[in-house]
C-alpha cells in the first residue's frame, strides 16, 4: 500500500511538469514572429512505477525533455532555393537596369542609325547642299554619342555590380563568423547534455542568410557544422570562419579571394553574388562586346566609303569617323565623328562638286553583311534580342523559384510553424491537467489532516 | 495528431500574391499609357528585335519619301523648263519659215534675226535655270553651265561637265535625275544654241534660210526627246511614291502587330487584377486576427 505523501508527491510532481509544458507553449508563443524559429514540443513521460510485493503503483509523470521540430532536410532545400533565387534576384536587377538602354526610343542606337541613313538619303536628292550635308554629320555624331551613353551607362552599371560584389562579400564573412561563434555555443550545450533549440534556429537562419549571398555546402560533423562553397572552398568549420577578401584586378573589377589567397570569382554561381558576378563578367563584358563590333564595323564602312569619294571641294574623303581602336575593345565608348566641315563629306564620285555618286557607297552600308556576317540593323536587332531573352528568361526562372521557395517555406511553417490555435489548446489542457493535480493536493492535504485529527483525538481522549 | 498539419503563418503566401496581382496590374496600366506591350526588350525579346527592323525599315520608306517629294520640285522645275525651250524653238522655226520666203525684203529679214537673237537669250537663260540654288542643266557641276561666247560658233561656252546623279528611292531602285546641259542643248544630233545661231546667220546673209531652218527643226526634235526623259522620272517617281506609301502602311500595320497593346485584353486584365486585389486585401485583413485564444477570454 502506497503512502499519501507518495500521493501527494505525484500531484506536485505533476504540477511540475505541467507548468514546464505551459512554459514551452509559452515560449512558442512569444516566438510567433521569430524568424526561423522551430515550435517545440514538450516530451511527458511516465516516471518510473514503484513495486509493492503484488502491486505496481506509478508515480506520476516527468518532463522527459524540450524537442524542436524541424527537418534537416527541407531546410537545406530552402537553403539551396535560396541560393539559386538569390542568384536569379540579384541578377534579374542588375539586368533590368542593362537592358531599359536597348529599348526602342529616340535615342538608341537603332534610331540614330535609321537617322544616319535617312539624312545620307536627303544628301543625295541635292549633294551640294551645305545643310543636307550639316545633317549627316548630327546624324552621325548623334549616333556616336548613343554608342558612347549605352556604352558608359554599361560600364558604370559594372563598377555598381562591383561595389555590390563588395558589399555582399563583407556581409558573407560576419554571417560565416556569427555561424562560426553559435557552432561553439551549440557544441558546449550538447557537450553538457543540454537543448540548443534556440542555437539551433538561429544557425539555420544564418546558413539560410548565407546561402542567398553565396553557394553554401553543408557538411555535419561531431565538432558542428562545416560550410563550404561548392566547391569546396573553406568558410566555416566548427568554431573556426575562414574571411574572404576582395582585390581589384588591373581592370579595377573586384576579384574574390578565399583566406588561402586563391581567386574564387569564377567559381561563385549561386546566391547574390553568383548573379552579380555572372551580370558583372559575363552578360555585360558580352553587350559591351557586342556594342563595340557594332561600332567598330559601322566606323570602318563609313571611312571605307567617305574615303572611295570627293568632297565637296573636289579633295579625295578622309574619314568620317575618328578609326576605331584595333581590337574593337573601347570602339563604342570611344566612337566619334572625325570631321566637323560639312564640306568634307565625299558624297561626289568623279570630284565635281554636284555629284552624288558616291552616296550610294554610304547607303549601301545599311544592307550589307559588313558586321558579323550581319547587317547593322540585323546585328542590333540581336543585341536587342539577346538581352531582353536572358532578362525574360531569367525573370521565369525567379518566378518559378519564388513559388517553390514559398512552397517549401510552407512545408517548413506546417512542420515547425507555431499554430496559436494549436497552443491556445495545449495551454487549455496543461492548465486544466495543472488544476487537476492540484484538486488532488488539496485531497491529499485533507486526507493527511483527517490523519493528523485522529491521532489528536487519541491523545485528548 | 492524425491530421495534417497546415503553415499557421499564411500571411507570407498572402503578400506574394498581392505582390503578382499588384505586378499584374502594372504591367495592364504600362500597357493601356504607353499603347505598346513591348515597353522593354524582355517583354517580349523577338518582338522588340523585329521591332528594330521594323524601325529601320518605316524610317527607310519616310526618307525614300522624302526625297521624292523634293525630287518632284526639281523634276517638275526641268519639266517644265524642257517645255518652254521646246515653244521657244517651235516660234523660231515659225520665224525661219517666215524668214525663208523669198519676198521678205533684207530689212524684214534683219527684223526676223533679231527676234531669234532674242529667243537665244532666252534659251540661254532656260539652260540656266536653277533650283533651289542648284544649277540644273549642268551636270553634276555646280557652276553656271551656259555662257554667252561670241568664239564659239554656236555663241555658248558650256561649262558644266556630263556627269548625272541617281537617287535611291527604293531599296533596290534608283532613279537618274538629270541630264547633263551638254547633253540636252548642245548634242552632236540636235544643237540648240547652234542652230539658232545658224538660222540667225542664214538670215543676215539670205543665205541657205531653208537648211538652216530644218537644223532648228532637227533640234525641236532632238529636246521634244530629251523632255521625255524627265516626264518618265517623275512618273517612275509617282509610281514609287504609291508603292511606298503603301509599304509604309504595310510596315505600320506589322508594327501594330508586333507591339500594340490589345486594349480590350489590357483592360479586362486590369480589372480582373483590381478585383483580385481587392479580394486578397479583404482576406488579409481579416486573416490571423482570430485565433482560439479570442474565444479563451
Amino acid at each position: 500500500m502506497s503512502s499519501l505523501l507518495a500521493t501527494m508527491y505525484v500531484a506536485t510532481g505533476a504540477m511540475a511538469t505541467d507548468q514546464g509544458a505551459l512554459e514551452v507553449t509559452s515560449n512558442n508563443v512569444a516566438n510567433v514572429n521569430t524568424p526561423g524559429y522551430s515550435r517545440e514540443i514538450p516530451t511527458l513521460e511516465e516516471s518510473p512505477p514503484v513495486v509493492l510485493g503484488n502491486l505496481t503503483y506509478g508515480t506520476g509523470v516527468q518532463l522527459a525533455n524540450v524537442q524542436s521540430v524541424r527537418d534537416p532536410i527541407l531546410q537545406l532545400r530552402i537553403q539551396q532555393e535560396t541560393g539559386d533565387q538569390g542568384q536569379l534576384n540579384s541578377y534579374v536587377t542588375a539586368m533590368n537596369q542593362a537592358q531599359t538602354l536597348f529599348t526602342t526610343g529616340t535615342n538608341d542606337i537603332g534610331t540614330e542609325m535609321s537617322n544616319l541613313f535617312s539624312s545620307i538619303s536627303q544628301l543625295s536628292t541635292d549633294p551640294s547642299n551645305l545643310s543636307l550635308r550639316q545633317a549627316v554629320l548630327t546624324a552621325a555624331s548623334n549616333l556616336a554619342t548613343s554608342f558612347n551613353n549605352t556604352a558608359s551607362n554599361l560600364v558604370a552599371q559594372r563598377s555598381n555590380l562591383d561595389l555590390n560584389v563588395v558589399q555582399s562579400v563583407q556581409q558573407v564573412n560576419t554571417l560565416t563568423q556569427q555561424i562560426a561563434t553559435l557552432n561553439g555555443q551549440i557544441t558546449a550545450l550538447q557537450n553538457v547534455g543540454q537543448d540548443p533549440s534556440a542555437f539551433i534556429d538561429q544557425r539555420d537562419n544564418l546558413i539560410n542568410q548565407l546561402s542567398g549571398l553565396i553557394d553554401v555546402s553543408e557538411i555535419k560533423s561531431d565538432s558542428g557544422i562545416t560550410l563550404t562553397t561548392s566547391r569546396g572552398t573553406a568558410l566555416v568549420t566548427g568554431t573556426q570562419s575562414y574571411a574572404l577578401s576582395t582585390q581589384p584586378d588591373a581592370s579595377g573589377v573586384q576579384h574574390i579571394f578565399s583566406q588561402q589567397g586563391t581567386d574564387i570569382t569564377s567559381q561563385i554561381n549561386s546566391g547574390a553574388l553568383g548573379g552579380l558576378i555572372q551580370a558583372r563578367d559575363q552578360t555585360i563584358p558580352g553587350l559591351l562586346n557586342g556594342l563595340n563590333t557594332l561600332a567598330s564595323g559601322l566606323a570602318n564602312a563609313f571611312n571605307a566609303a567617305n574615303t572611295a569619294g570627293f568632297d565637296l571641294n573636289g579633295n579625295k574623303g578622309g574619314n568620317l569617323f575618328t578609326p576605331p581602336p584595333a581590337g574593337v575593345t573601347g570602339a563604342a565608348a570611344n566612337m566619334s565623328v572625325a570631321i566637323t566641315d560639312p564640306s568634307l563629306i565625299a558624297a561626289s564620285s568623279d570630284g565635281s562638286a554636284g555629284s552624288n555618286g558616291n552616296v550610294a557607297n554610304f547607303s549601301a552600308i545599311q544592307n550589307q553583311t559588313t558586321i558579323s556576317g550581319e547587317t547593322p540593323t540585323d546585328y542590333y536587332g540581336n543585341l536587342v534580342f539577346t538581352v531582353g531573352n536572358d532578362v525574360s528568361n531569367s525573370t521565369a526562372e525567379l518566378q518559378s523559384s519564388q513559388l517553390v521557395l514559398q512552397q517549401l517555406q510552407d512545408q517548413r511553417g506546417s512542420i515547425s510553424g507555431v499554430s496559436l490555435d494549436e497552443e491556445a489548446a495545449n495551454m487549455t489542457q496543461y492548465q486544466q491537467a495543472y488544476d487537476a493535480a492540484a484538486q488532488v493536493v488539496v485531497a491529499v492535504n485533507q486526507m493527511l489532516e483527517t490523519v493528523v485529527n485522529m491521532g489528536a483525538t487519541a491523545v485528548s481522549s | 495528431m492524425s491530421s495534417i498539419r497546415v503553415n499557421p503563418y499564411v500571411l507570407p503566401d498572402l503578400l506574394a500574391d498581392l505582390n503578382n496581382t499588384q505586378q499584374q496590374a502594372d504591367t495592364a496600366s504600362l500597357q493601356m499609357s504607353t499603347g505598346s506591350r513591348i515597353n522593354q526588350p524582355s517583354d517580349d525579346p523577338a518582338g522588340a528585335a523585329e521591332m528594330v527592323a521594323n524601325n529601320a525599315q518605316s524610317s527607310q520608306a519616310d526618307s525614300f519619301l522624302r526625297s521624292i517629294n523634293s525630287l518632284n520640285g526639281l523634276l517638275q522645275t526641268a519639266d517644265s523648263t524642257m517645255n518652254n525651250v521646246v515653244t521657244a524653238l517651235n516660234r523660231a522655226i515659225s520665224l525661219g519659215t517666215e524668214g525663208a520666203n523669198g519676198t521678205l525684203s533684207d530689212d524684214d529679214r534683219t527684223d526676223v534675226a533679231n527676234e531669234l537673237s532674242g529667243i537665244q537669250q532666252q534659251l540661254l537663260s532656260l539652260a540656266n535655270t536653277s533650283y533651289q540654288g542648284e544649277f540644273i542643266f549642268a551636270g553634276t557641276a555646280t557652276v553656271q553651265p551656259f555662257v554667252a561666247d561670241s568664239s564659239n560658233p554656236s555663241g555658248v561656252t558650256y561649262n558644266g561637265n556630263n556627269g548625272a546623279n541617281s537617287v535611291q528611292v527604293g531599296e533596290d531602285y534608283s532613279v537618274q535625275i538629270n541630264l547633263p546641259g551638254s547633253q540636252v542643248f548642245t548634242g552632236t544630233s540636235g544643237n540648240v544654241f547652234q542652230s539658232i545661231n545658224d538660222l540667225i546667220n542664214a538670215l543676215k546673209t539670205n543665205n541657205n534660210i531653208g537648211s538652216a531652218v530644218t537644223e532648228v527643226s532637227n533640234a525641236y526634235n532632238y529636246v521634244t526627246g530629251q523632255r521625255v526623259f524627265y516626264g518618265n522620272a517623275l512618273n517612275q517617281l509617282q509610281a514609287q511614291q504609291n508603292f511606298l506609301n503603301s509599304d509604309t502602311l504595310d510596315l505600320a500595320t506589322a508594327a501594330n502587330s508586333i507591339s500594340a497593346t490589345d486594349m480590350a485584353q489590357a483592360a479586362t486584365t486590369f480589372s480582373q487584377a483590381e478585383i483580385a486585389m481587392n479580394a486578397e486585401l479583404d482576406g488579409i485583413s481579416r486573416i490571423s486576427q482570430v485565433s482560439l485564444f479570442d474565444y479563451l477570454k
